[in-house]
């Protein structure tokens, strides 16, 4: 009888994984590539990551052939043990002196490398980000001579918070100042630089440049709790005139939906439920009263994101879903760097406008986007949620708030 | 026929038979009746091993079983160590009901006391001889015993000596007294090493007499409790109490004029004596305002390059709730800061700069020196 058998049984299992990896390899569609820098930091870590996988390589090929090549020849076919070696000066001064003159070739560049990485003097705009489970919060401060990341506001300058998307212009040397308000994260844009921790009670400092306009998509990189992985961040580089122009906008005043409308509706409904957590500058109650989110009451990092131009960006809920649907994400995403900035200016209009996820998400966030929410679980927080809570909302709420939240930007 | 012992076996077993039946019939109880129904088998299997064993009584003809036989073995040395099984077992049970020290300790003598009984048995079982066994015994248990002893002895004398420490009324009275000891300490190992022919029996009462008196203090000292411990007032205090003015307060008093190279900085602010600036990391130069995240600790590092002694203060305009407890602290300061001297402030801002009529500012007593914190 014939064995049918494959004699290596795990031969095809282990091929096809290989192909897939070498496949994946291949993808275009692949935003946080980081073997395609985008801007001056990644460009150097590329430069000498180059070198140090091409001399780690000839090493490995070296190695790998020598194993081999004794494993064939002395492989035990019954005959005596070769004859062995001890002792030898020489070769052991070479073994040692060999990879320690390696290292050194390599530590040189990789440690001045790593220096001039955190060279953080000469900054052209500091923004300080905040991480949180499971978001970003990127707050612009007011330079000495008044200005936002070196330009002067058309109205009064204010700080300007904003969340997911991180705007700068591009070129520029940005400095981030980053921290956490509860765990540690660490921040990464891999075509725009290396990862960088953000401590609770620790300001850490890191520099990012984009070569030109566009999109670059990051992920928090230090495991953060339950919904690490939805944890996501988007740098935007805008042109110089493009940058201006959406400080200029951020900083416009409030303005309420014309009476009568559903989403003047939703702006009562957004001051009853969302108001407490979320802060949209300028939104006054029935008595004319600034109303001031307190998210410390309601929130263990006592953050919850600024919504005041929520559809000036592209993204929400921790830039985990789109507020654009494909065919305008992809406008957005695919546009000539000279397009770009007016492409992304034009906010979310009402035609594309991701209603789906963004219903989704008021319907029952906690559904969408695991976190600690449920009223019964949270002994540890003192009652406070982790994420956004399910806020029980009716249809018709979801419907004002939806109309309310597109006017915001 | 049936031995001596198996006769009284089966009589009890016949005898608790009767008793379930009789106690079945006219009292009708359950329980007393499967009680002794139990028993009455019970006794029945010990008499069946009993008749199987003749109640291991050897006969004169089996010339083997005279050394075999249970018997002829030598039957175990008197041991204290069930006595301290004992003793941890109702200490334990005690501790059930009272605290749970005493059930530790009882748990802690059960185990000690069984493992110590358990390698003496294993021990005279070695060989005929007592010396050898104890040798034996030694062998084993000598590297767990002498470690949890010395431990235990040296945990005995650092508590006694830690209870005098707190017992003794000042920190003046601990220096001396604790002078005095070293130096007889010293004197004493002086003495002992200037006279070789001292006995082992002189030494070891000498030790005995001064293990026994530390303990009796540490015991004393330990019954009369710690001396009343002194409250200096902090920087949260004087600024609770809106003492974070220019004049010295007991918090000020040895005030560290440092702070650590690891403290990780959101901000320096600076007083040479006519201005405050601000130098916040990341940024170049310095500044008349000072943007700082809301809801997060912000390390602040206060120098003071003026002349004179500072303080940098804050105040925080905490939210009353309807029953009027405020939602933090009034104000925050730093202790005056000497000429040169830096210190540092955390805060946490829980509201924004536009919540509060006027904004946040650092100020400095005695000068009119402002400087705005943003809070977006």
């Amino acid at each position: 009888m014939t064995d049918t058998r494959s004699p290596r049984p795990f031969l095809a299992p282990v091929a096809a994984l290989g192909a897939m990896l070498v496949l994946a390899s291949c993808a275009s569609n692949a935003p946080q590539d980081t073997w395609k820098p985008e801007g001056e930091y990644a460009q150097k870590i590329q430069d000498l990551q180059w070198w140090v996988f091409l001399i780690a390589g000839i090493v490995g090929v070296i190695v790998f052939l020598v194993v081999l090549f004794a494993v064939i020849k002395f492989r035990d076919r019954g005959q005596a043990i070769p004859e062995q070696s001890h002792g030898n000066t020489l070769i052991e001064y070479a073994f040692i002196a060999g990879p320690a003159v390696l290292l050194a070739v390599i530590a040189i560049p990789t440690v001045s490398l790593v220096l001039e990485l955190n060279d953080t003097a000469d900054a052209d705009c500091v923004v300080n980000v905040t991480g949180q489970q499971w978001w970003w919060e990127y707050d612009y401060p007011i330079d000495a001579d008044g200005n936002i990341c070196g330009f002067a506001p058309t109205a009064d300058a204010a700080p300007i918070v904003t969340s997911g998307q991180m705007i700068i212009p591009t070129q520029a040397k940005v400095v981030i100042r980053g921290t956490s308000r509860d765990v540690i994260h660490s921040f990464w844009v891999p075509k725009l630089n290396g990862k960088r921790d953000m401590v609770p009670g620790r300001v850490h400092t890191w520099n990012f440049q984009a070569n030109r306009p566009g999109i670059y998509a990051g992920q928090c990189a230090e495991f953060c709790g339950l919904s690490h992985a939805n944890m996501r961040m988007e740098i935007v580089a805008l042109d110089d005139a493009d940058f201006q122009a959406w400080i200029d906008n951020q900083l416009e005043p409030y303005q309420s939906p014309a009476e009568g409308t559903l989403a003047a509706a939703g702006e009562t409904t957004f001051a009853a439920q969302c108001a407490s957590c979320h802060q949209v500058d300028g939104l006054t109650n029935a008595d004319g009263e600034l109303i001031i989110a307190q998210p410390e009451n309601r929130v263990w990092s006592g953050a919850a994101p600024n919504l005041t131009n929520l559809m000036t960006r592209n993204t929400f809920a921790g830039a985990s879903w789109d507020l654009l649907i494909d065919q305008c994400r992809d406008d957005v995403w695919e546009a000539d760097p000279d397009k770009f900035g007016e492409r992304y200016l034009q906010g979310v209009a009402p035609e594309c406008l991701n209603q789906i996820d963004l219903k989704e998400w008021l319907r029952n966030a906690p559904a969408k986007k695991p976190m600690y929410a449920d009223p019964e679980q949270l002994e540890e927080t003192d009652g406070l949620v982790r994420g956004m809570p399910n806020l029980n909302l009716s249809e018709d709420q979801i419907n004002e708030l939806v109309a309310y939240l597109l006017e915001r930007k | 026929m049936f031995t001596t012992g198996s006769k009284l076996l089966i009589g009890s077993a016949f005898a608790a038979a009767v008793f379930a039946t009789a106690y079945g019939i006219t009292q009708g109880g359950a329980l007393g009746t499967i009680g002794l129904i139990s028993a009455a088998l019970a006794l029945s299997m010990l008499a069946a091993l009993n008749i199987m064993v003749r109640d291991s009584n050897v006969s004169a003809m089996d010339h083997a079983a005279f050394e075999s036989s249970p018997a002829a073995q030598a039957s175990a040395r008197p041991s204290l160590w069930p006595l301290l099984v004992a003793i941890g077992a109702t200490t334990l049970t005690l501790g059930l009901v009272t605290s749970r020290a005493f059930f530790i300790l009882g748990l802690v003598a059960i185990i000690a006391g069984g493992l110590e009984w358990l390698v003496q048995g294993w021990s005279e079982r070695a060989s005929s001889e007592l010396a050898y066994n104890a040798s034996a015994r030694n062998l084993l248990a000598d590297p767990l015993e002498l470690p949890v002893a010395g431990a235990a002895g040296a945990a005995v004398v650092v508590y006694a000596f830690s209870r005098v420490m707190l017992g003794l009324p000042n920190k003046s009275s601990t220096v001396v007294a604790f002078a005095v000891l070293a130096a007889i300490v010293v004197a004493s190992g002086a003495f002992v090493g200037t006279k070789r022919g001292l006995s082992r029996a002189a030494m070891t009462g000498a030790f005995s007499v001064a293990i026994v008196a530390l303990i009796a203090a540490g015991a004393v000292f330990g019954l009369l409790g710690e001396r009343a411990t002194e409250e200096h007032h902090t920087t949260a205090y004087i600024a609770e109490e809106n003492e974070c003015g220019v004049a010295p307060t007991e918090a000020d008093e040895g005030a560290s004029q440092t702070i650590g190279g690891k403290s990780n900085l959101a901000a320096e602010v600076i007083f040479d004596g006519s201005t405050l600036t601000s130098k916040a990391t990341g940024f170049t130069g310095t500044f008349d305002t000072l943007t700082l995240p809301r809801s997060n600790s912000n390390n602040i590092a206060f120098r003071n390059d003026s002349g004179d002694v500072a303080r940098l203060v804050i105040e925080m305009h905490p939210l009353e709730n309807s029953d009027g407890e405020l939602s933090g602290a009034e104000r925050l300061c730093t202790a005056l800061v000497d000429e040169g001297g830096v210190q540092l402030l955390t805060i946490v801002f829980d509201r924004p700069s536009r919540a509060i009529e006027g904004g946040y500012e650092f100020t400095v007593p005695g000068s009119d020196v402002r400087l705005e914190v943003v809070v977006p």
